[in-house]
């Protein structure tokens, strides 16, 4: 049986009433894009969108690449059969048998109403073609592990049975841009997904402290940028040098307090480049208490530097989920090879879990840190990755 | 670029390259095929042992076999030498400060019932008294020429006092550091093992020398080639290529070495120059191809990679990583403290290695010293 086009159904977009035009037009470019390659022909209607197959080949490609583009809550592949009785059954059961399920059911919708039988009678040929070919099958119209939906048009009959649930979320681009601060930790890769998920682009933010920090960890970033490529097929780097404010912050603040200064100057330089680059909102891939500086405390008191909004998906998630959905999205080896974004020499030994906030600005005034901000956003590095490649932009 | 890990590899030189290519591209058949092609194959690969034997002087006491590397060499000789001849014994002996392709070698047998037995080291190479206290049930000593990090040489002519003295415990120098680089002698070694890249050839090329008569089970089995002792179609080029390199470092290597003496003092001088930021660890016998120091008061991955970001490569333990906290087990065999052995940067010498590279390095280190915060 061959599958005929891929029918796609929207999750959240059905809510939006206005602006729902404008979201399934965001949903189809970004389902036309993913399809790049495949020669699938991409219809964006009212309820659904419709891909159609140029050949049958290319089904299961089609539906791994849509797996990855959010705004989908289902996508179910549909085959075309004849109107003929005997020929429709024969399709119906067959399809039904390779589910390889034992209890099912069938639904029928008669969208040309002078089709001889009616939705029962179709329901009832098909079943019973069903239950004839495999005596291991029964119907269950409460509970069926598998239900053929059955849709009878003027030019043929179109089946569908099973459905792959999409990423759900919202169409990419839908819901602006945010500049996300990316470690190279298992973290902040998975915020990422979150916010791609539901429709935000982001924007990469990188603290790089060379040579207390190898060039390894770049590599390992555009490595995981590669893997977020498949839900954001561009995505830019912006590498900021902060070498210099990481020793003038050792040189003269007491030790316990230097980690919770050092996250207020990357979030001032943090808001800046956001406003710069346009981006709506900074993120982070924080999580209440699991480290020091991510104590409600430390992050009050980081946050005071900026009221720009600081999204933290992960906010409220156990580090085990976290994981999970790392090694889920594919990120999570790549996070853990051994190249930190720290240098152990900067670790303080008792970090501050609850920091004062007077200890905290009258450490920032012994030194002037205001040319230090300046100096660093003006000697940022861009990289651009590009469907899982980097990509160097002509002049 | 600045160059100065050559003890890791080394680029091919010109006239190696063209003899692979030579046979690569003109002589590529099987040296096993009884066809007038693969009879020409052959030819270069019989000229290719010829020459390592002839270069080394061993052309009538060993036989050459070539593989992928020193590494299976190691392999090679400890588990074929230990696999025949456990009927003499069960102790296999291994300096400190070997190679991780012979010390685990080594340990890996342990689970085969036999003995690994760690000789320490004196003035950074294998103790030949310690030799003499082990021998008991001993059947093979591996030990190291010059050692990979740093640059210890060994006392050969005790080692083969030893082996004299005590027939049944086989001898395998792994000279891989040493090997067209030091003006040794290899003839009363059973076993020898070395690699190409290091020498001017490439990657995934190596030989093991075996003295004549005797019969190491095989790791690899399947056909006939280089008589039974490793299967697998011989990599004729590789081999080809690797007998060129040798041919041509040993014509050079009187000459090479004075130089090489020459800028491993220029770079003496100069560390001894910053005074308490470096301990150099010197050895009584010391290779001038390889200088190993500890940095004392900066951590020595963050001056490597400082080094890296400004085109001068060198080589430490560790990585700029605290998951892989490592060590230098050489420099903590020798006897050096918790820090030294945690902070070493290794910097080795080449063919084409110039008194520029090292007034660029020392200028660099300096640079980098001031400026770097101190641990």
């Amino acid at each position: 049986m061959n599958c005929d086009y891929l029918m796609v159904h929207y999750g959240e977009l059905s809510t939006k009433g206005n602006n729902r035009k404008e979201f399934i037009s965001c949903l189809t470019g970004n389902v036309r894009h993913a399809l790049k390659g495949l020669e699938c022909k991409v219809e964006g209607k009212r309820d659904h969108i419709y891909v159609r197959l140029p050949n049958p080949t290319v089904e299961e490609e089609a539906i791994a690449r849509l797996l990855s583009v959010s705004g989908i809550q289902r996508i179910s592949p549909v085959y075309k059969c004849s109107r003929d009785e005997g020929e429709l059954a024969a399709c119906g059961a067959s399809l039904i048998r390779d589910s390889m399920k034992s209890t099912f059911k069938v639904e029928t919708k008669r969208s040309d109403k002078t089709y001889p039988l009616d939705s029962y009678a179709i329901c009832r040929l098909i079943a019973s073609a069903a239950l004839k070919t495999d005596s291991r099958l029964s119907v269950d119209v409460h509970n069926p592990e598998v239900t053929l939906r059955c849709n009878l048009r003027e030019d043929a009959a179109y089946l569908s049975l099973s459905s792959y649930p999409g990423l759900g979320g919202y169409p990419l681009g839908m819901n602006g841009k945010v500049t996300l601060l990316l470690s190279g930790g298992i973290d902040s890769p998975v915020a990422a997904y979150s916010l791609l998920r539901r429709g935000i682009k982001i924007e990469g933010l990188h603290f790089a402290s060379p040579p207390y920090t190898s060039m390894a960890v770049i590599d390992k970033l555009k490595d995981i940028l590669s893997v977020l490529n498949g839900f954001q097929s561009d995505i830019r780097l912006d590498v900021v040098p902060f070498t210099k404010i990481q020793e003038a912050i050792y040189e003269h603040v007491p030790e316990p307090y230097c980690i919770t200064i050092m996250r207020r100057m990357m979030m001032r330089l943090a808001e800046s480049w956001a406003r710069k680059r346009k981006c709506l909102a900074i993120a982070t891939g924080e999580s209440i208490g699991q480290v020091a500086s991510q104590t409600l405390e430390s992050l009050q008191v980081i946050n005071e530097v900026t009221n720009y909004p600081i999204l933290r998906p992960l906010c409220v998630s156990d580090k085990v989920e976290v994981i999970e959905t790392a090694k889920r999205i594919g990120t999570f080896d790549i996070s853990i090879r051994p190249f930190e974004d720290c240098c152990t020499i900067f670790k303080p030994k008792k970090p501050k879990t609850h920091p004062n906030i007077e200890h905290v600005r009258r450490y920032e005034s012994f030194f002037d840190f205001l040319p230090l901000l300046e100096e660093a956003l003006s000697g940022i590095n861009t990289i651009y990755m590009s469907d899982g490649e980097e990509v160097i932009p002509s002049k | 670029m600045i160059y100065l890990d050559h003890a890791a590899t080394g680029a091919v030189s010109p006239a190696a390259l063209s003899a692979y290519l030579e046979v690569a591209q003109n002589h590529w058949g099987n040296p096993s095929s009884i066809h007038a092609f693969g009879y020409e194959a052959k030819r270069y690969l019989d000229k290719a042992r010829k020459t390592v034997l002839e270069v080394l002087g061993l052309s009538r006491t060993h036989d050459c076999y070539f593989l992928s590397g020193a590494s299976e060499a190691n392999n090679l000789a400890i588990k074929g030498a230990a696999a025949s001849f456990k009927s003499r014994g069960r102790k296999i002996l291994y300096g400190a400060g070997e190679h991780p392709s012979v010390i685990n070698s080594v340990l890996s047998l342990a689970k085969e019932g036999f003995e690994p037995a760690s000789i320490p080291l004196i003035g950074g190479a294998p103790d030949p008294d310690a030799l003499k206290l082990n021998k008991e049930g001993a059947i093979l000593a591996c030990l190291m020429a010059v050692n990979n990090e740093t640059g210890a040489v060994s006392d050969l002519d005790a080692f083969y006092s030893f082996r004299l003295a005590n027939p049944k415990c086989l001898l395998l120098i792994d000279a891989t550091q040493a090997i067209g680089k030091l003006p040794l002698s290899y003839r009363q070694a059973d076993l020898i093992s070395f690699s190409g890249h290091k020498i001017g050839a490439l990657k995934g090329s190596g030989a093991l020398l075996v003295k004549k008569g005797l019969r190491l089970t095989p790791l690899i089995d399947g056909g006939e080639q280089e008589s039974g002792v490793r299967a697998g179609t011989v990599n004729v080029a590789g081999a080809y290529c690797l007998a060129m390199a040798l041919k041509e470092s040993h014509s050079d290597l009187k000459s090479n070495l004075a130089k090489t003496q020459r800028l491993y003092d220029l770079l003496h001088q100069g560390l001894r120059a910053m005074d308490g930021l470096v301990k150099i660890h010197d050895h009584p016998r010391q290779s001038p191809y390889v200088i190993c120091f500890s940095t004392l008061h900066h951590k020595a991955s963050v001056i490597v990679e400082g080094l890296s970001n400004k085109g001068i490569m060198v080589s430490s333990v560790s990585a700029c990583s605290s998951k892989k906290e490592n060590t230098s087990y050489v420099l903590e065999a020798e006897g050096a403290g918790k820090e030294e052995a945690a902070n070493p940067i290794r910097v080795s010498f080449g063919k084409g290695s110039s008194e520029e590279d090292v007034r660029g390095l020392l200028a660099a280190l300096g640079q980098l010293f001031n400026e770097v915060k101190k641990i």
